[in-house]
């Protein structure tokens, strides 16, 4: 295949890209975190004074804020620092900012913290041993709770041929993007300016508003290249302690987390826990009951969005006609829970997929049969009720079974195929609003997101506009302007900036088309070829050269443009369903199939990816190329979860493996060669048909692997993810 | 980091020189800096006084018949692409290749992994097996000594006061093998790993286990259950029960104790299968 | 206590650096003080391969090498690759075959990659050459277009 080269490629092959962690401005101040010794407790003494002592340094905490925010209005439960109580190990407590990088270094650590110890909750097994025999009545601990049901859950239970039960366990993850998080702040005239590699201008621009009590129109964002996001850089993080160090020392302050502090206190997946029970009679699910145990660590209540998102996978995309679902977020002495690509969804499927494995096996039903005959169709209803909407996850898992029997036929002692499936949704729900410009030589996209990588921004939005008005991709250019001046769009996140993003870029497509048509005086809206060199409008018969229409309308208007926006609805669930808490409906509905054969070593456990195959549902795919590498990326990360990735913590809620040694993504050694497939004819909500396709790739991949090391030695591991030690255990070797 | 001062002396003289001159604890030695670095990058309490070697000429690789001398600063890269390591002591390519990464092993040194003496150190174990010696050079002059007693622990080594190692001596090329558990294959930390060698002049097995706290260690009930130069599968199934037996095998966050005493079988029997096969391992 | 100058040759260029503490490393006098950005800084602890240069034509982490230590060595950054007739091999393959998404890791890979291309050229073994770069880490791509970009510029070598 050939690849068109990438627009941002030249410049990052040569090391010319700036991002975040590269920013450099004149007279800019280091700043460092004083970051909390212990995972709870009681701030006793905070001393700024050595600190402060050293030339050159500023140094702020809790009781300088007020100083340094006028007229503050902010939200009370997120203060930037804690004034008492620190609730997690590293929590930021003071910073500083100095001359040199070690200098602030040295500040920091003179800072002298005093913290009396508080009991630490840390593992969730160790809180609730009795769960989910017992409810867990300690609303201390419980950040969210979300409960629904449909039918007669326990009948179904009692009269069922078959009832299996299980309990899976799925580890913490890291997003491990390779940049860490970076900014450079800057308070002048009254206006909060900061630069940040950040997934979302202005989502960061509305957390600092919030962290810091001011306006969000006194704020402004400018996002950088961003080395990697993979949902750990969508909120703000270290925004509002370089605005409040440029604002006490007056000048630009530039504020990075070490690669160790990454782990420490961005924000990561973390631990939970799985209660599966699933009723069969006659090779038919008749109910199913799902419980969740999740840690949020120290999110606060209300702002879990995890639990009642995460749940509605733990169902699967299956017919289920009776269902109780339950979940609790958990408070525990960790950093808040954050966003990873696809959250959730791969441990939720991971357990989903495994589990309904196991049934089938019960009943005596192959399990990818007993998958098929379940799965949602077009049309049908979610058990949450809402109308599944085009959906080639059906037909992706035929292409999957096939390969899969070819595989086993051809897979030799010790090697074992696996086959699972996963759902998403584009989150077309959340806004954007986009600007086109058209000149005489090329069409401007003007939007606020910066590129992070899937090329969904530089390729996906230019495709979305060469594809409506007929101008080669060449001929269009994606500007990126900062939150003051771009158009409103809500964040590189969920697969939207196609879905989303690119419907508003559409709209505007669409509309400068229907202004260029009144310019040729056509009935309808134009579109644009190039011809010889030169952009043409057309309608039929009717053609204008560009140079002449902008020539007037610059002198009317200032030039030829238009706008777009999309805020699309999203879907709606069955609230009567509904005991407790917030469930999250989904929109557009997309899905894969993934097929693994591993060679499991029969003695020591270790799994070996020979080769792997993803049958996905992009909708109507606009750039096969970037769709391809994000299917690739998407699994090799999967693989890191299924496999490798996790965040081993202490009992008093230490991280212990904070660094990439220790926390093991995967090398280039480890990642099988990948055939991908796109399933066509199941359009989707965006622009000619287009589903989102950043995170799907991620979701099936561990239930894919955990279902082939099934296969190939019959361990059934319940827990991610699948380390050589777990599938020994798995083989009874341990 | 706390200020330290970085010196490279010219001599080996100067260098022992240097290291007198500090109090105890005060001054640390640089090769690679791999590990070192790794350290020095958020102690608080650094050393006084780093003293680097990259002056001294210690990076040597000599053959003489069949015992090899490798200086001590020697990047590891360069052990690895002599081809007659590959050939002739294929266990020492492969427990080199399994350190870190390219760029790793062309900073990391054979000295630097033996004076850090790490308790996962995938050097120390194949050393261990290759009876090899280390040779010494301190203010009261040249010393040479055992690799089994020179690393005493987890980051504990029978290095005195001013002394260096200038060399490392393997006395004999042999049919050895490295084979090591990780979780992630490449570039990882093993946390169980077995070495074994034969030596034709002695006729005699050697077998060492590596991965956990505190340190490397031989394990000679295992040598003599192999017994001679063919050992058949019941020989070697019984040097798998004897290591399973002695080695002091503990836990850590790494592995637990039950899964490393499962994988030293398998281990031994894959390491005397690549010897068999005239490899060094996987 | 002044410390005595560095002296390196930066990219074919011997330069004297003044002023740096003897706890600098090599990956920060390269972005701080040479304003050489293309360097890039990840996990800093040898883990990561983002920092690669080539020291005296070998790779090399810059996170664990102390300028000092460094004095008289000659370095090569991404910057440095302009006209290196392996290393614009290498980036050209990498751009052929679309090897990269964010890009953050990217010159850590193509200076990994110049090396070993130039220490064994393509006579080195396609498969050895794939383990030999699992020091470089990268999140985005899950590697496939870095393996065509590294067989792409193996055959252009030969």
């Amino acid at each position: 295949m050939t690849v068109a080269p990438r627009p941002d490629g030249p410049d990052k092959i040569a090391g010319r890209t700036i991002f975040g962690t590269d920013l450099e401005v004149p007279g800019m101040l280091w700043g460092a975190l004083v970051l909390s010794p212990v995972a709870h407790g009681r701030i006793r003494s905070l001393d700024l004074t050595s600190a402060r002592a050293h030339p050159g340094v500023v140094a702020i905490a809790s009781d300088d804020v007020p100083g340094l925010v006028e007229h503050r209005m902010g939200d009370p439960e997120r203060p930037p620092f804690p004034r008492e109580e620190v609730t997690y190990r590293h929590q930021p407590i003071a910073a500083v900012a100095a001359p040199s990088r070690a200098l602030a270094r040295e500040a920091a650590r003179a800072v002298r913290v005093e913290v009396d110890p508080l009991p630490i909750a840390g593992d969730l097994d160790e809180l609730f041993p009795e769960w989910p025999s017992s409810r867990i009545e300690d609303p201390s601990r419980v950040a969210a709770h979300v409960h629904a049901r449909k039918g007669e859950v326990e009948r179904a239970f009692h009269e069922a041929e078959t009832v299996v039960a299980e309990t899976y366990r799925t580890a913490g993850i890291h997003q491990v993007a390779l940049e860490p998080h970076a900014c450079v702040a800057e308070v002048r005239d009254g206006v909060w300016r900061v630069q940040s590699s950040t997934q979302s201008p202005f989502g960061a621009r509305e957390d600092t508003a919030s962290i810091l009590g001011i306006p969000e129109t006194s704020i402004v964002v400018d996002g950088t290249w961003v080395g990697g996001g993979f949902g750990g850089k969508g909120a703000a993080l270290l925004e509002p302690y370089a605005l409040l160090l440029a604002r006490a020392s007056g000048r630009p302050v530039r504020l990075a987390l070490s690669y160790a502090e990454e782990f420490r206190l961005g924000r990561s997946t973390l631990p939970s826990v799985i209660r599966m029970e699933t009723a069969v009679t006659a090779g038919e699910i008749v109910a199913r009951r799902v419980r969740l145990l999740l840690d949020v660590g120290t999110s606060l209540p209300g702002r879990d969005f995890a639990t009642g998102y995460a749940i509605g996978f733990l169902l699967g995309p299956y017919r289920t006609p009776s269902f109780e679902v339950e979940g609790y977020a958990v408070r525990t002495n960790k950093p808040p829970l954050g966003p990873h690509r696809a959250p959730f969804a791969p441990q939720a499927t991971f357990a989903v997929e495994s589990h309904l494995e196991s049934v089938a096996r019960e009943v005596g039903v192959d399990p990818v049969e007993f998958k098929a005959r379940h799965l949602w169709r077009q049309g049908d209803r979610t058990p949450f009720g809402q109308r599944v909407t085009p959906f080639g996850l059906p037909a992706a898992l035929e292409r999957a079974r096939a390969t899969a029997t070819r595989w086993r036929q051809a897979a030799p002692a010790r090697h074992g195929v696996g086959v699972a499936v996963g759902f998403w949704s584009t989150s077309t729900g959340a806004g954007g609003e986009a600007r086109l410009c058209l000149s005489p030589t090329e069409l401007t996209i003007i939007e606020g997101e910066r590129e992070i990588g899937s090329g969904s921004v530089l390729i996906g939005l230019s495709q979305v506009a060469s594809r409506r008005t007929g101008l080669p991709i060449e001929r269009v250019r994606v500007e990126y302007r900062d939150s003051s001046r771009a158009p409103y769009d809500a964040g590189v996140f969920g697969s939207r900036t196609v879905g989303a993003l690119g419907r508003a870029v559409d709209e505007a497509a669409v509309a400068l088309l229907r202004t260029l048509g009144e310019r040729l005086s056509a009935p309808g809206p134009a579109t644009l070829e190039v011809r010889d060199g030169e952009i043409v409008a057309v309608h039929g018969t009717t053609r204008r050269p560009v140079s002449e229409i902008w020539t007037e309308e610059e002198a009317r208007v200032g030039g030829i443009a238009a706008e777009g926006k999309h805020y699309g609805k999203s879907g709606e669930i069955d609230e009567h369903l509904v005991r407790d808490g917030t469930f999250y409906a989904f929109t557009d509905f997309t899905g894969a199939a993934h097929v693994a054969e591993v060679a499991v070593d029969p003695e020591t456990g270790s799994v070996r990816v020979v080769r792997y195959a993803a049958f996905h549902d992009a909708g109507v795919v606009i750039d096969l190329p970037s769709a391809r590498a994000q299917v690739e990326g998407g699994v090799a990360m999967g693989l890191g979860t299924a496999l490798t990735e996790e965040s081993i913590w202490s009992d008093d809620a230490r991280l212990l493996n904070a660094g990439l040694l220790d926390y093991r993504i995967p090398t280039l050694g480890e990642v099988p060669p990948i055939e991908i497939e796109f399933v066509e004819g199941f359009p989707g909500a965006g622009p000619f048909g287009a589903k989102g396709l950043g995170e799907p790739p991620i979701i099936p991949v561990p239930a894919t692997i955990a279902s082939a090391v099934r296969d190939a030695c019959g361990a059934h591991v319940t827990e991610l993810p699948l380390s050589p030690e777990r599938v020994a255990r798995g083989l009874k070797l341990v | 980091m706390a200020p330290f001062a970085v010196v490279a002396p010219a001599s080996p003289d100067e260098a022992i020189a240097e290291l007198r001159a500090a109090g105890p604890g005060e001054a640390v030695v640089l090769a690679g800096g791999t590990d070192l670095l790794f350290d020095l990058e958020d102690s608080r309490v650094g050393p006084r006084r780093v003293v680097s070697l990259r002056r001294l000429p210690w990076r040597t690789l000599d053959w003489n018949g069949p015992s090899l001398t490798i200086g001590s600063t020697l990047p590891l890269r360069a052990i690895e692409t002599d081809p007659e390591v590959r050939r002739r002591i294929p266990g020492l390519y492969a427990a080199v290749r399994a350190v870190g990464s390219v760029a790793l092993r062309h900073q990391a040194t054979l000295g630097g992994n033996l004076g850090r003496s790490a308790p996962a150190s995938d050097l120390i174990p194949i050393l261990l097996v290759l009876d090899a010696e280390v040779d010494l050079l301190g203010p009261s002059g040249e010393r040479r000594i055992d690799v089994d007693r020179f690393v005493l622990g987890s980051r504990r080594t029978a290095l005195a006061p001013g002394e260096l190692i200038r060399s490392i001596r393997i006395p004999e090329a042999r049919p050895s093998a490295y084979l090591w558990q990780r979780v992630r294959p490449f570039h990882d930390i093993s946390h169980m790993a077995v070495a074994v060698a034969f030596s034709a002049a002695r006729s005699a097995w050697r077998v060492a286990v590596s991965g956990f706290p505190p340190r490397p260690l031989l394990v000679p009930e295992a040598e003599e259950a192999l017994g001679g130069p063919e050992p058949g599968p019941e020989a070697v199934a019984r040097a798998a029960d004897a290591l399973a037996a002695h080695a002091p095998i503990v836990a850590d966050r790494r592995a637990s104790e039950a899964y490393r005493r499962q994988l030293v079988r398998p281990l031994l029997q894959r390491a005397v299968q690549a010897i068999r096969a005239g490899s060094g391992g996987r | 206590m002044t410390e005595p100058s560095v002296h390196l040759t930066i990219n074919g260029r011997s330069m004297a650096i003044a002023g740096v503490p003897p706890e600098e490393r090599l990956l920060d006098t390269l972005r701080w003080r040479l304003g050489l950005k293309g360097t890039k800084e990840g996990c800093r602890t040898g883990g990561c391969g983002a920092c690669t240069v080539l020291r005296d034509d070998r790779p090399a982490l810059s996170c664990l090498t102390l300028t000092h230590d460094a004095e008289g060595t000659s370095i090569t950054t991404i910057e440095g690759l302009e006209g290196d007739p392996v290393g614009e091999k290498v980036r050209a393959a990498f751009d052929a075959a679309g090897a990269l998404q964010c890009g953050y890791c990217t010159p850590g890979f193509v200076m990994a990659l110049t090396g070993l291309l130039r220490e064994g050229g393509s006579s080195i073994p396609l498969g050895e050459l794939l383990e030999d770069l699992g020091g470089n880490l990268c999140r985005c791509t899950g590697y496939a277009a870095i393996v065509r970009a590294v067989r792409s510029a193996r055959e252009a070598l030969a």
